[in-house]
């Protein structure tokens, strides 16, 4: 049976709820958002003489938390439009409506009766056939399927997102024995190729997998602070960044989170699952219960393991619990050996054990942490996956893990550890020992463009199954590589499309990116279809190498500074201009320079999460790439016969000027960084380069002519340029801006404008890019530029002088 | 030729844009009022007023085209009437007044409609294509500057502190509301029928009508709290609040000016005569204070003395400058706008100036007094001040 969701209905408007309804409108479905009528009403209800049946009392439940989530941060919408496309109702009313909805999600309290009653009404209106999941974390499904009938049991499952469902990737799936294996397989594709998430299967035990990882995880932590003696925030310091995992590491995510959810997982494992080793662990801490008590449970009761306060001056700041007293106080500078000797390995694999093989007080907090994790995910395959991999994958995109343990465990040497563990009095589980007898020193093993991973059941390392459309660039062999360079690479992905990554800090565009994105172009242009700008770090890229133009600027070489500027923007030009089509793929931050690149790709295929923006006044600068010209071709080519085009021109300028970055690909477009019509969005960043490969495809199929340079740009000259001075002036005058943010203003509305021509009238990009270039180089003759790009390079923030 | 004012009135004011006159134009407002106004005098033939003089801010958009001529056509039962629009931003409505009797005074008319009509509603404040001239925006970049940064400026300057411009608004409000509930204005007011049509639920349409009778600015609930509470809008640093500057507003108002000879023509009592008219200008940058000159020039042309006057309406723009304009002048706060100002009620710039014309003309009337004084500051740096003598 074929499968499409037009119509979702979500039961359930708590914090998960909402946001999995937001989601949904992400993706243009159309959902039916479901909570109960209140029972009692508000004393603004009452003041107003409301009734418990008007319908603003009735849905006041569900209308309220929808609100609550939409206003939330990190926004949980693309776009705030997109809240239209959810409808709110109660369930006293509107059940019945669930008739329409081809997938159900039930999001209400983690009770089984409570669970229970509501699939009793939803089996009376739903249609047959229409798919039913849970989004539970910890009730077997099992027990959720009681008294179902048959066809409700077949197409019922959990699916369990993770919050927040629009940013943590993880989907896990959790069939039921009765679970028609077709549906698995529908969903599994959905959540992926829809969704955009990373979908685990997952067998009915309880918390599945991440959570009973990642709670374990926490409770270990809980357990080896008191042991060891370690402050709240040493223990951040120690598992955040450091160890490729979130800034909130441990104990501000428990804040985050709030402590009785994690407290009540604990507790969920503790009592079902009696026969696990590790059943200890999840006792709660007295020190934790000492929390709960005192509803000391993070954000929510605002003061957790942290409290934010505000001192006799009113300056805020953040204290931290002392785990000892039970007292806030201020937080202490974090001070390890190992830390600072990991502070210089910047790439995470080598990082792992240098942290695990430390000599200190953190290098045994290291070992002692891995160990036992180690120790606790061997045991739980195959109870709680046949796979090492999928564990691996639900920690990494549940928790925003870098590395799943089974990989930290790998860069630290399976062999070591288990030796370790050996000395330390740390059972492993013995199909480790019988894997590496078996001639297999490593759980993963990357052979002829595939991931192999071990597989406990069969004894030996079978392929990944990956998505046939997926493409993996960390899987490619080195002979798929055509050329490179100290930060760049073009490889070869097949049916003659290449791609261009590369890898600096921060992915910023230097010297060697400009130069290894010609070769790219040389080298597609003499023998291959297309090319692809992707890379599968963490950011696209975070712009032009700032420090490159601030030793030039700094140096007063202007000659070279020109030479450097006019090379970008060849670059770019030559992006649009070259023979064979070339896509931009770009994700995550997306800024300065490397928009601009975007901006000049022939079609640019965008991760739905992108950041994208041209902010380069935050360094004193105007687009010098090509971004400015871009930005003026684009606003006359919104111009119709008619429009007041000093509007048009306004609001491109102050995307510019304001330096808006988009907090979705969605907005992008909103902002003109992404054209509609020819730029497209991919929800799934594991599908982005599949997508962009045949898109590059596509073009070159369909006969490919390179566009020519423009001459038919206008601009606007006087008319623009009035409105530039006052608007920066008036903001200036205002305390908005400083004085040097009104000097940078005027340099790019004059730009834009196309100079002060007396006349609106058409030019060429050539004439626009000399502008903008010119205007560039002025701003880097400016002191206060200069203070700009070293307070970035220096210490990594915006200066606004 | 003496020129004497035998009637007026004017619409309540609305909120703009999302007021009660939202689905209304300024053309079919003003034209309401002028219709009223001749209603009361069936002895006078229509094809007899020489002129229908419109004062608009902004005449563009619904409200371009000559809109003056528009309203003659609509609120006339002739096509024998002219009509004309002026603008001097603020003060358009008083301008139209004061040409209406010049030209009598002159003896080149008999009969002239003037006042003013502004809905801010369907256009932004300045319109919809500005252009600065390039060269002057770079060099005097305060002439274009929005009237709030002026206001800030004259706080500034004038050394108008936050909490006065804050009680200054909460006691507009209070006395409006006020004047309101003791009915001051109802007669006055000409009631506008506004028809919306929209889609309902089913897309179906709908009309929706209802009367406009009463002033929709002024609010009873608000509090020093709430309007201390207020962030500034124009500096980041500043004190000029949304709840301490006019709103924006849709409204129309209109004057009858006579000649001595139609006077009598028509048998009426005059209600009152433009004794002086005098505009002045001043830095831009400041331009809120404008009144300070205007006054003193209009009271030296009427030889009168500031202690005659015993009424200011003030257009109390901004409370920063109507505070500054009461100081340096020394008036009496109590005789300065006793039902409120346009904090409260609302400023539809180009009607002001005959809006409150015709507020004061009552008042004057109710306390049967004789002097009284319509000023206002006006954009780029202008003043502007009118002295009335009740008859």
């Amino acid at each position: 049976m074929k499968r499409i969701i037009r119509n979702v209905a979500v039961i359930g408007s708590g914090v998960m709820g909402s946001r999995i309804a937001c989601h949904f409108a992400n993706i243009g479905v159309k959902v039916l958002l479901l909570d109960i009528a209140p029972n009692k009403l508000t004393e603004v209800e009452e003041a107003k003489g409301l009734t418990l049946e008007h319908p603003a009392v009735k849905n006041r439940i569900v209308n309220d938390a929808l609100q609550t989530a939409i206003k939330s941060n990190p926004a949980p919408l693309y776009s705030s439009k997109f809240a239209s496309r959810i409808s709110t109702g109660n369930l006293t009313d509107d059940i019945s409506k669930i008739k329409d909805a081809d997938w159900i999600i039930e999001v209400v309290t983690e009770r089984l009766d409570i669970k229970q009653k509501v699939f009793e009404s939803v089996e009376k209106y739903r249609k047959a056939g229409t798919i039913v999941t849970t989004n539970t974390s910890g009730i077997p499904i099992k027990l959720l399927i009681e008294g179902r009938s048959e066809d409700f049991v077949k197409n019922f499952c959990g699916t369990h997102f993770f919050n927040p469902p629009r940013y943590l990737k993880l989907l896990e799936i959790i069939p039921s024995e009765k679970t028609d294996p077709t549906l698995v397989s529908f969903l599994s594709d959905y959540g992926q190729r829809f969704l955009g998430k990373i979908v685990v299967p997952c067998k009915d035990t309880p918390a599945f997998i991440a959570n009973r990882i990642g709670v374990y995880s926490i409770q270990a932590l809980f357990h080896l602070v008191k042991e060891m003696g370690l402050r709240v925030e040493e223990v951040d310091k120690l598992t955040g960044p450091v160890l490729g995992r979130p800034k909130s590491a441990t104990f501000r995510t428990c804040d985050v989170v709030g402590l009785d959810t994690l407290v009540h997982v604990a507790n969920g494992v503790k009592a079902n699952c009696p026969n696990d080793e590790a059943n200890a662990a999840f006792a709660i801490p007295d020190f934790v219960q000492k929390m709960v008590d005192n509803n000391q449970l993070g954000d929510k009761t605002k003061g957790g393991f942290y409290k934010k306060i505000r001192d006799e001056k009113g300056v805020s700041k953040i204290l931290a619990l002392n785990l000892t007293t039970g007292e806030y106080e201020d937080q202490q500078k974090v001070k390890f050996g190992t830390l600072e000797a990991a502070k210089l390995v910047d790439d995470l694999g080598a990082r792992i054990p240098l942290l695990y093989g430390g000599k200190d007080k953190a290098g045994e907090f290291f070992k002692k942490s891995f160990l036992s994790l180690f120790a606790y995910v061997s045991h739980r395959i195959p109870e709680i996956s046949d796979s090492i991999s999928a564990i691996d994958a639900a920690m990494k995109a549940g928790f925003g893990w870098a590395m799943g343990p089974f990989e930290y465990w790998e860069k630290i040497g399976v062999k070591k550890v288990l030796a370790d563990a050996k000395e330390a009095g740390v059972t492993i589980a013995p199909w480790v020992e019988k894997m590496i007898a078996s001639g297999n020193e490593s759980f993963y093993e990357l052979r002829d463009g595939k991931q192999y991973c071990y597989d406990i059941i069969k004894g030996e390392k079978i392929a990944l199954e990956v998505n046939d459309r997926m493409i993996v660039l960390s899987n490619f062999a080195d002979d798929s590589i055509v050329w490179k360079n100290k930060n760049v690479i073009v490889r070869h992905i097949g049916d003659g499309i290449l791609t261009c990554s590369w890898n600096t800090k921060m992915n910023t565009i230097g010297s060697e990116v400009i130069q290894g994105l010609h070769k790219a172009m040389d080298i597609a242009e003499a023998g291959y279809k297309g090319l692809v700008l992707y890379n599968d770090s963490e950011n696209f890229s975070a712009g032009a190498n700032v420090g490159l133009i601030f030793m030039l600027a700094a140096d007063m070489d202007y000659e070279e500074l020109d030479v450097a500027v006019r090379a970008f923007q060849t670059t770019t030009m030559r992006l649009r201009t070259c023979s064979i089509p070339v896509i931009a793929a770009p994700h995550a931050l997306t800024l300065g320079g490397s928009c601009e690149l975007s901006m000049h790709c022939d079609k640019v295929v965008a991760h739905a999460e992108l950041y994208m923006g041209l902010v380069e006044f935050g360094v004193g600068l105007i687009p010098g790439g090509g971004g400015t010209k871009e930005f003026a071709l684009r606003c006359s080519d919104e111009m119709k016969e008619g429009d007041l085009r000093i509007n048009t021109f306004r609001k491109r300028f102050l995307t510019v000027g304001q330096a808006k970055v988009s907090t979705s690909a969605q907005e992008a477009f909103e902002h003109g960084y992404l054209r509609e019509g020819i730029d497209e969005i991919v929800v799934s960043r594991e599908l982005q380069l599949a997508r962009a490969k045949e898109a590059a495809l596509e073009l070159y199929e369909k006969g490919y002519v390179a566009p020519q340079p423009r001459k038919d740009i206008t601009i606007l000259g006087q008319e623009g340029l009035g409105i530039v001075y006052v608007g920066a002036n008036s903001m200036f005058s205002g305390n908005y801006i400083s004085e040097h943010d009104q000097y940078i203003s005027e340099k790019l509305g004059f730009a834009m404008a196309g100079g002060d021509l007396s006349q609106p009238q058409q030019v060429s990009e050539q004439y626009l890019l000399d502008l903008e270039r010119k205007a560039f180089l002025e701003l880097c003759t400016k002191k206060k530029t200069l203070e700009r790009m070293q307070s970035l390079l220096t210490t990594g923030k915006i200066l606004r002088n | 030729m003496n020129a004497y004012i035998i009637g007026g009135y004017r619409t309540a004011v609305g909120k703009a844009p999302r007021g009660f006159y939202k689905f209304i134009r300024p053309d079919e407002l003003g034209a309401k009022v002028i219709q009223r106004l001749v209603a009361d005098f069936p002895q006078l033939d229509s094809n007899r007023i020489d002129d229908i003089i419109v004062g608009n801010a902004t005449p563009e958009a619904e409200q371009g085209l000559n809109i003056g001529r528009m309203i003659s056509l609509m609120g006339l039962d002739t096509v024998k009437v002219p009509g004309m629009t002026v603008n001097r931003y603020c003060s358009s409505g008083l301008e139209t007044i004061a040409i209406a009797a010049a030209k009598i005074h002159a003896g080149i008319s008999d009969c002239i409609i003037a006042g003013g009509v502004e809905t801010m509603s369907p256009i932004p404040f300045g319109g919809w294509r500005i252009v600065p001239h390039p060269k002057v925006a770079q060099e005097h970049p305060d002439w274009y500057w929005n009237m709030g940064l002026t206001a800030e400026a004259v706080a500034r300057e004038f050394n108008v502190a936050r909490d006065d411009q804050d009680a200054f608004a909460l006691e507009s409000h209070k006395r409006a509301v006020a004047a309101i509930e003791g009915g001051k204005f109802k007669d006055e007011i000409v009631p506008i029928e506004v028809t919306e049509i929209f889609l309902d639920k089913n897309e179906k349409r709908q009309e929706r009508k209802y009367t406009v009778d009463t002033d929709e600015g002024p609010r009873k609930d608000t509090n020093p709290e709430a309007l201390a509470k207020l962030k500034p809008v124009f500096d980041a640093k500043g004190s000029v609040t949304a709840g301490n500057s006019s709103q924006t507003s849709d409204g129309a108002a209109f004057v009858m000016v006579v000649s001595e000879r139609m006077l009598k023509e028509l048998n009426v009592q005059p209600i009152a005569r433009l004794m002086s008219y005098h505009v002045s200008g001043l830095e831009p940058r400041i331009m809120g204070v404008g009144p300070i000159y205007a006054i003193p020039g209009a009271l030296e042309r009427a030889g009168l003395k500031q202690s005659d006057i015993h009424l200011f309406e003030l257009n109390e723009a901004f409370a920063s400058q109507s505070l500054a304009v009461v100081r340096e002048l020394g008036l009496d706060p109590s005789l300065v706008n006793v039902n409120g100002g346009a904090i409260a009620l609302g400023h539809p710039l180009g009607c002001t100036g005959a809006k409150l014309t015709v507020q004061m003309m009552n008042e004057l009337k109710r306390r049967n007094q004789k002097y009284g004084v319509v000023t206002m500051c006006v954009g780029t740096g202008q003043g502007a001040a009118g002295v009335f003598e009740m008859l």
